[in-house]
């Protein structure tokens, strides 16, 4: 057998055996279908959750607070990183007060959102916002100054203007860090999404973990939770294919 | 500019009286080199977070001569880097003055730098990093790509043009940046230590590489190293610096004549230059 069937047999036994395991002890032990339902229930609501139609608004809903949190956050951060990469005087002013911001548990904030902003949609982007703000910002900040100062020096003698060395060497020589600090934010964009919508409104797949935990729809929750979980992995990789594409030289 | 250099080259014959080096010999037939840059008690001192001063160049005077190969040599913190950066416009001087023949540069076009590392863009290949200083003065693409597609073979990359930066070797790189350093025919070409960072077999080959490129373009070369060797068989003229504070402690006309190849190094003039400016640089 060569490696690569080997690895391949790892690949799908591992889950199998795992998934096994999980089925035998909740049948021996007769745990009770609300503290540990057996696999076969959580895999038929899955499939009941998208042939009955129920998940594609939630979907939908907390799809859209991502993808608007994170644009809205990373073109924040990429602004304000952008702004005190360029200019280090603004970051002496402003830091200390960035860093407080950010040290505070957003999660601790959340209600304040809601206070601030209504429990509809504004408040679960501002938190989302929140959490994606921050890494992009200083991923971009980081990549600013991690241009070598040769190429600094290469641009003062080809008397480059400051748009053109922008352009042409500052940006592209930031993207590394940018896209480092954008793979971040996009599984902080998908937790503050979920996060938001526990705690307020009636719709979102977090709405619909907090629906089947209090309700005691334990097979409904674990889908849930492998729902919300290839979600994040989704967005992570199409981010990754992204950089990818973009990073090729590297 | 390269016309007259060239002419020079040509009337200076290796197997004749080469006693005297080309400034020596100009002045016997009664013309002067042309000075490209003169400067004139050019000074740099750098003050520390504690206010100090630390004088990094004392004021230095030297005339910079059209098509010549001019090499600064010396320990560490001679000052010869900084000399070079303040030809190049990179630092600022604290006294003294630069009289450049046809005004300063203020053109980006008007000077070439060759740094210690290659210093190229890694997102762009070695075609684009080539043509990356016509693209920034607006040259046409075609022609732009033309120019350094011809940079490119004169350096010996001409199959490499696709590659990027990462897949070549370190001579490579620096040959690509040499080529990038001369593809706009920039009036004075400054090259801070280029081969420093290479193995001794490269390096010469590199050296070998360098004269032939010069030869065809004409350009005016100084050259900063700290190899008399090196020095001694490239250059027309050699400028010995001493640290502490930095300044040119002797300027020799090399009596090599203007062409070099590995002969040259059998030769007991050669032997003498090189025990000469050993001894200087004690």
């Amino acid at each position: 057998m060569s490696e690569t069937t080997l690895r391949r047999l790892f690949a799908v036994a591992t889950p199998l055996l795992l998934i096994g395991a999980w089925w035998a002890y909740v049948t021996i032990f007769n745990v009770p279908r609300f503290v540990l339902p057996p696999p076969d229930a959580v895999f038929s609501e899955l499939v009941r959750l998208f042939t009955s139609g129920t998940i594609w608004p939630h979907l939908a809903h907390t799809v859209g607070v991502i993808v608007a949190g994170f644009a809205i956050g990373s073109a924040a951060g990429f602004a304000l990183g952008f702004a005190l990469g360029k200019w280090p005087r603004i970051e002496r002013i402003v830091g200390p007060y960035l860093f407080f911001f950010q040290t505070a548990p957003k999660i601790a904030l959340a209600p304040l959102f809601i206070l601030w902003f209504g429990l509809g949609l504004t408040s679960k982007i501002v938190l989302t916002v929140s959490l994606v703000f921050f890494p992009v910002m200083v991923g971009t900040i980081l990549g600013l100054r991690s241009v070598p100062a040769n190429l600094h020096s290469l641009c003062a003698i080809l008397k480059l203007s400051q748009r053109e060395k922008l352009v042409r060497v500052e940006l592209p020589a930031a993207v590394p860090e940018i896209f480092a600090g954008l793979k971040v934010a996009a599984v902080q964009a998908t937790i503050g999404a979920i996060l938001a919508e526990w705690l307020s409104g009636g719709t979102g797949l977090g709405y619909l973990m907090v629906f089947a935990g209090t309700t005691y729809k334990t097979p409904l929750l674990f889908a849930m939770v492998l729902v919300t979980s290839l979600l994040g992995i989704a967005v992570y990789q199409a981010l990754a294919l992204t950089e990818k594409w973009l990073l090729s030289w590297r | 500019m390269s016309f007259d250099g060239k002419v020079l080259f040509c009337e200076h014959r290796p197997n004749n009286e080469t006693k005297l080096g080309k400034v020596e010999k100009l002045k016997q037939a009664g013309t002067h080199p042309q000075v490209l840059v003169r400067a004139d008690a050019v000074t740099k001192i750098y003050r520390s977070r504690m206010g100090e001063s630390v004088e990094a160049l004392a004021p230095t005077t030297l005339d910079i001569h059209e098509g010549e190969f001019l090499s600064l040599i010396g320990p560490s913190g001679c000052g010869k880097s900084t000399f070079l950066r303040i030809l190049a416009g990179l630092e600022t001087l604290s006294g003294g003055k630069l009289e450049w023949r046809d005004g300063a540069p203020t053109k980006g076009s008007d000077v070439g730098f060759v740094f210690q590392e290659p210093v190229l863009l890694p997102w762009l290949s070695i075609l684009d990093n080539v043509r990356f200083p016509l693209d920034v003065f607006r040259t046409p693409k075609n022609e732009g790509n033309e120019r350094a597609r011809a940079m490119l073979a004169l350096v010996g990359l001409g199959a490499f043009e696709k590659a990027l930066p990462k897949e070549l070797s370190g001579g490579m790189r620096q040959r690509a940046a040499i080529a990038r350093a001369l593809v706009y025919r920039p009036r004075i070409v400054l090259m801070d230590e280029p081969f420093g960072a290479l193995d001794l077999l490269t390096r010469d080959r590199m050296n070998d590489e360098l004269l032939r490129i010069k030869n065809e373009t004409g350009s005016t070369i100084v050259f900063v190293t700290h190899s008399i060797e090196e020095a001694a068989y490239l250059s027309d003229r050699v400028a010995v610096m001493s640290a502490r504070p930095g300044r040119i402690s002797a300027l020799h006309d090399l009596d090599l004549g203007p062409e070099r190849s590995e002969a040259i190094k059998d030769d007991p003039r050669f032997y003498q230059w090189l025990s000469t400016l050993r001894k200087e640089l004690r």
